[in-house]
């Protein structure tokens, strides 16, 4: 699944984590696929990112490059929204589905 | 798992749009004088979606509609030229060109004279310019329907491409062997053109109403043999070129000629599961919730994703996901989005991958999404016939409506639900009116059932969970 997927699933099971969130994700298979860029998309994607969340996935799949937080002005940053699109969208982890590995 | 034989029996039914775009540019030369001409074409609709088939009508074709009696058609008139964006619309499954429209027409009193007259009217009806229409339909058809074998071929073999990198190099080679074949049916049809060749028909009638002192087999087979008649066609019901519709709704009769063969409902599914849905139906509904760009919209129980996937190639500028607690319908749904990817990188031959749209399996009464999170919800509930139960609907409905109340957006959030078990529903919801509201209900017929589609809004109060309410009694 898309790491945009990962970051919108939660385990509301009481006990998981503060929130319930994140998943845990195993780093069985990353692939990476090209996505057509559309910067619109990721720029208003970027406030439902929970961060925290997507910085331990892209962690634990070893990716680099991969912004800390949205940045002052983060619309016109080009370098900055692609980076993102990258994480988001075109890094799949697992097999194409996902049964959920829930954290514990 | 038997979905990989059911691909290649059940169409993939080719997504026109991306054939007719470029076979259009090349039409202009012989095409010129039929250039201006304007006809009246009618199509069919799923029943209870003729107002959101006008909608898209107006934006993509600039033309009002006219919202026929006759349930599930709607009628609108454009020029010859924008033929091809017609068989764009995904809002309709069946397209024909209007012949002639009698708003009041009168029949005779006995069956003798109602059907002489038919026969007689067959000679006096204005052919010609809806004869050219589906002649360039048919032409276009042609080409469409060799590029279609090609691709049914690749999509039997390229199921799974997201598993199988070494799949890469056959696409490139179809995408060679498609461009060739284009270029030798250009030639093909070109050659037909000069020769006059004896056309195939039938007719097809559709009768509806009370008064009628015929069947709508009388009408066809009279109304018929005067067409044989007057054009020396040859009659053949099932291997036919040109279709006469002939089409009775109490005093409003309509004759069309056909422009689509094979219904175009489901164009986006290879595997098919125990009840899929029309993409037609499907695209309904989504539009029914108005989709923003980058809302989130999510189909809890996605079975073969025909929702989804409707969704992420008409409003690819959101976020799709569909979710199952099956893992058989996770995996057909994942291939139908292979099958689709595929089909993408086929026509554009370019690389240009990736669709807005995952697929995951859950369980809907315990879905793992952040509250609050997902803007729209779209799906297909259990009817109790087919899937699952009535009783164990007396239980799913509140949960579902419980916990897609917590993942949908307080104020702006908004669901397009459809279901045939309207009591269960309806009792569900009742509990609900303080996350659920009910905006707007459209009745559907569903192979023969009556069903529903509830336009749900979510209200802004946010959601609460009941174990944090100590003390105080649940709403709900």
């Amino acid at each position: 699944m898309k790491l945009l997927t990962h970051n919108l699933l939660s385990s509301h099971v009481r006990g998981v984590g503060p929130r319930g969130f994140p998943l845990r994700l195993q780093a069985t298979e990353v692939r990476i696929n090209p996505v057509e860029f559309n910067p619109d998309f990721v720029a208003r994607m970027i406030p439902k990112v929970e961060w925290a969340a997507l910085l331990e996935a892209a962690d634990t799949l070893h990716l680099v490059e991969v912004p800390k937080g949205p940045i002052e002005g983060y619309e016109h940053d080009e370098k900055f929204l692609r980076q993102m699109h990258h994480v988001l969208l075109e890094v799949r982890t697992g097999p194409s589905l996902a049964s959920l590995a829930t954290a514990g | 798992m038997s979905d990989v034989q059911e691909a290649p029996n059940q169409l993939l039914d080719v997504n026109l749009h991306e054939n007719w775009s470029c076979i259009q540019a090349t039409e202009s030369g012989p095409r010129s004088e039929s250039e201006h001409l304007q006809v009246t074409i009618g199509a069919t609709v799923p029943t209870g979606f003729e107002q959101t088939a006008a909608d898209e009508v107006r934006e993509k074709l600039g033309s009002s509609c006219k919202i026929s009696k006759d349930r599930g058609k709607i009628y609108f008139d454009i020029s010859v030229e924008s033929l091809a964006q017609v068989h764009c619309l995904r809002s309709v499954d069946n397209l024909f060109v209007v012949v002639k429209e009698f708003k009041d027409y009168q029949f005779k009193e006995t069956k003798e004279e109602v059907l002489k007259d038919f026969e007689e009217l067959a000679g006096k009806l204005p052919w010609s310019d809806p004869l050219k229409v589906w002649k360039i339909n048919t032409n276009f058809k042609k080409k469409k329907t060799k590029r279609k074998k090609i691709k049914q071929n690749a999509d039997s073999h390229i199921l799974d491409y997201y598993e199988n990198p070494a799949i890469k190099e056959e696409i490139s080679t179809l995408v060679g062997d498609d461009l060739a074949s284009y270029k030798d049916e250009k030639d093909e049809s070109s050659k037909e053109e000069t020769q006059s060749k004896m056309l195939k028909f039938r007719v097809t009638c559709n009768r509806a109403g009370e008064k009628h002192c015929f069947s709508s087999n009388e009408a066809a087979r009279d109304f018929g043999g005067a067409v044989q008649d007057y054009f020396k066609w040859k009659a053949d019901m099932t291997n036919f070129d040109v279709e006469v519709l002939l089409n009775i709704h109490d005093s409003e009769i309509v004759v069309g000629i056909a422009l689509t063969e094979e219904s175009l409902h489901r164009r986006n599914i290879t595997h098919f599961g125990p009840t899929t849905l029309r993409s037609t139906l499907a695209y309904g509904m989504l539009r029914l919730c108005a989709p923003q760009p980058t809302d989130i919209i999510v189909d809890p129980m996605c079975g073969t994703g025909a929702i989804p996937i409707e969704g992420a190639t008409e409003w690819s500028n959101c976020y799709h996901i569909a979710g199952d607690n099956n893992p058989l319908a996770v995996d057909r749904a994942a291939n139908n989005i292979s099958s689709l990817l595929t089909k993408s990188q086929i026509k554009e031959g370019e690389v240009s991958w990736g669709l807005p749209i995952d697929a995951v399996q859950w369980d809907i009464c315990n879905l793992p999404l952040r509250t609050g999170t997902v803007d729209i919800i779209v799906t297909d509930m259990p009817f109790g016939k087919r899937m699952g139960s009535k009783k164990r609907n007396w239980n799913l409905y509140p949960a579902c409506l419980r916990e897609m109340s917590r993942v949908c957006r307080p104020g702006t959030g908004r669901a397009a639900l459809l279901t045939q078990d309207k009591k269960c529903f309806i009792k569900a919801l009742s509990g609900m009116g303080h996350v659920w509201r009910k905006v707007h209900t459209v009745w559907v017929n569903i192979g023969g059932l009556h069903a529903a589609v509830y336009l749900l809004k979510r209200t802004p109060q946010a959601f609460v969970h009941p174990s944090e309410q100590d003390g105080e009694r649940t709403p709900w």
